[in-house]
């Protein structure tokens, strides 16, 4: 017996054996020299690099350094038998995969059992035809090849996750970076002037949001909001909807239009935001409020509208049935008006806010949202926005909205001059 | 949602079943499209068993509209739960996209 393991580089390759077989290395661990020997040299003539080893421990040794395609085994061997050795392979991770064939004698069910359980995949007697070697080591090499190719496959699928997971975190980054933009745009929460409070609520369905709403200073005596919807989701409405918030500018408008007057805004979004080739467009209530009266003027796109809460009266929706912008391009919008009296509030909100399932389907709706307003009239402004979003939230027992949802409202906490209706 | 085809003398009808909504607009697109690719010249989409359209679905609607229409074809809409009339009415739709309450109706195109 020898203590070293013994390569044998085989002769020229039979090329009927097929390619696995060209770089093919077997290990093969036999105590009996002459068996050894015998077999080894009836691999080499099959055209495989074979290399030798005399017991369990030497194999072991060989098996890591040279991971071999196909363990050959004797069952019975001084030092660590073939069971023992099974063990072994299968309780190193390096090696765990290998294919061993089980060199033995016995051919008892029970045995055979066993030297499955062990972690042999198949057996070779040692009185088998050339045939059968062949055989049994063509399909063990079969095996072979197959798990190296799912192990390869695997860890390429495990380095492109990684690098999927890296892109992710980028594009998300990316995304945080634009959504903070966009919530920068809004406006701040407060006074935007004297008698007026803002308070508002958002939630963007996903992390940018299409939904996008401003309440600006247009002069001195005026005070312009609106609030705009994109349809679909996403990146693309969210730029979209970025694109028209910046056409709505006070200093855009009073320069294309001499005035914040909102037919007129709603008639010039209309010609330059047409329906997209996909049927993207918008929904778009703009209102203008003369500050020294209350007078509100208001039109609207095709937008569910803003409500009107009143501290004595019954709170009202302000809006007409109107195409959304880019339907028809030559679509004329009507402006309205209201006379509002302090204390009043005025909100305006996303469809996203209402449109809201319960687990059986049934949507929350625009009157369960009025009856919300209109039981925090005795509460804040920003109070009464909560309330409706936990509202809502309890309705669909979620937190997160299946599509942006903003409420945007302000209060008259002045008096004004004239508060008849205009 | 699902969307079975119905093929009449008179047309095309689509029966949806589902929410007509961005999630969905896929199908309805390779719906109409196949309705379209048959030469179809009046689609009809029975929203019977549609409980909601949200505004991606609408848009669809406009723009399979406006399409058909150069194509001299036309689209009309069947029976629509309450909830998505008020949608519809609110966007002005009726006025561009007849809706019928009867399938007879649709089908010779005229005023339910």
């Amino acid at each position: 017996m020898s203590s070293r393991a013994m390569p044998h580089i085989g002769q020229v390759p039979d090329p009927s054996q097929g390619i696995e077989t060209l770089a093919a290395t077997i290990l093969l661990i036999e105590d009996e020299p002459v068996t050894r020997t015998s077999m080894a040299a009836r691999l080499t003539r099959l055209g495989y690099r074979v290399l030798e080893a005399e017991n369990g421990r030497v194999g072991l040794e060989v098996a890591r350094r040279e991971r071999p395609d196909l363990l050959i085994v004797d069952w019975m061997m001084p030092e660590m038998d073939g069971l023992t050795f099974c063990d072994a392979i299968r309780g190193d991770p390096q090696l765990k995969s290998s294919q061993i064939l089980l060199m033995t004698a016995h051919d008892a069910p029970a045995q055979i059992a066993e030297g499955l359980v062990r972690g042999a995949d198949d057996f070779l007697s040692k009185s088998s035809s050339k045939q059968e070697i062949i055989a049994r080591v063509l399909a063990g090499l079969r095996t072979s090849r197959l798990v190296r190719k799912l192990e390869t496959t695997g860890e390429e699928l495990k380095l492109s996750m990684l690098l999927l997971e890296k892109k992710q975190a980028e594009t998300e980054a990316d995304l945080q970076t634009a959504a903070a933009f966009v919530q920068s745009l809004l406006p701040s929460p407060g006074s935007p002037v004297h008698g007026i409070t803002l308070a508002w609520e958002y939630q963007p369905s996903l992390t940018l949001g299409g939904d996008l709403f401003d309440v600006m200073t247009i002069d001195a005596d005026h005070l312009g909001l609106y609030i705009l919807d994109a349809s679909g989701h996403g990146v693309a409405a969210a730029l979209r909807s970025a694109s028209l918030m910046t056409f709505l500018r006070a200093e855009n408008m009073l320069q294309l239009l001499g005035s914040y007057d909102p037919a007129n805004v709603l008639f010039e979004a209309n010609r330059r935001f047409p329906l997209s080739a996909d049927g993207d467009y918008f929904t778009l209530w703009v209102g203008q409020l003369h500050l020294p009266t209350g007078s509100l003027s208001y039109a609207s796109a095709g937008h569910p509208g803003a409500l009107l809460s009143s501290a004595e009266d019954p709170s009202r929706w302000l809006t007409t049935a109107s195409f959304p912008l880019g339907f028809d391009p030559s679509a004329r919008f009507t402006c309205d008006r209201v006379s509002l009296k302090p204390a009043d509030r005025l909100f305006l909100l996303s469809d996203g806010i209402y449109e809201v399932p319960s687990p059986s389907g049934e949507l929350w709706g625009r009157d369960r949202f009025q009856e919300a307003i209109d039981a925090g009239k005795q509460t804040s402004l920003s109070a009464t926005i909560a309330s409706c979003f936990a509202a809502a939230r309890g309705w669909q027992q979620a937190q997160h909205f299946p599509d942006d949802a903003a409420v945007v409202g302000i209060e008259l906490t002045d008096c004004r001059e004239d508060t008849s209706n205009g | 949602m699902q969307i079975k085809e119905r093929i009449v003398p008179q047309g095309i009808i689509l029966d949806v079943v589902g929410d007509l909504t961005y999630a969905h607009r896929a199908v309805f697109k390779a719906a109409v499209e196949k309705a379209r690719q048959a030469g179809c010249r009046n689609l009809i989409v029975n929203l019977e068993q549609v409980r909601f359209v949200d505004s991606a679905g609408l848009g669809l609607l406009v723009l399979v509209s406006q399409n058909l229409k150069l194509q001299q074809a036309q689209i009309s809409m069947l029976k629509p739960q309450s909830y998505v009339r008020e949608i519809m009415s609110l966007a002005n739709i009726p006025k561009m996209i007849p809706i019928y309450e009867r399938e007879e109706d649709a089908l010779m195109g005229r005023a339910a």
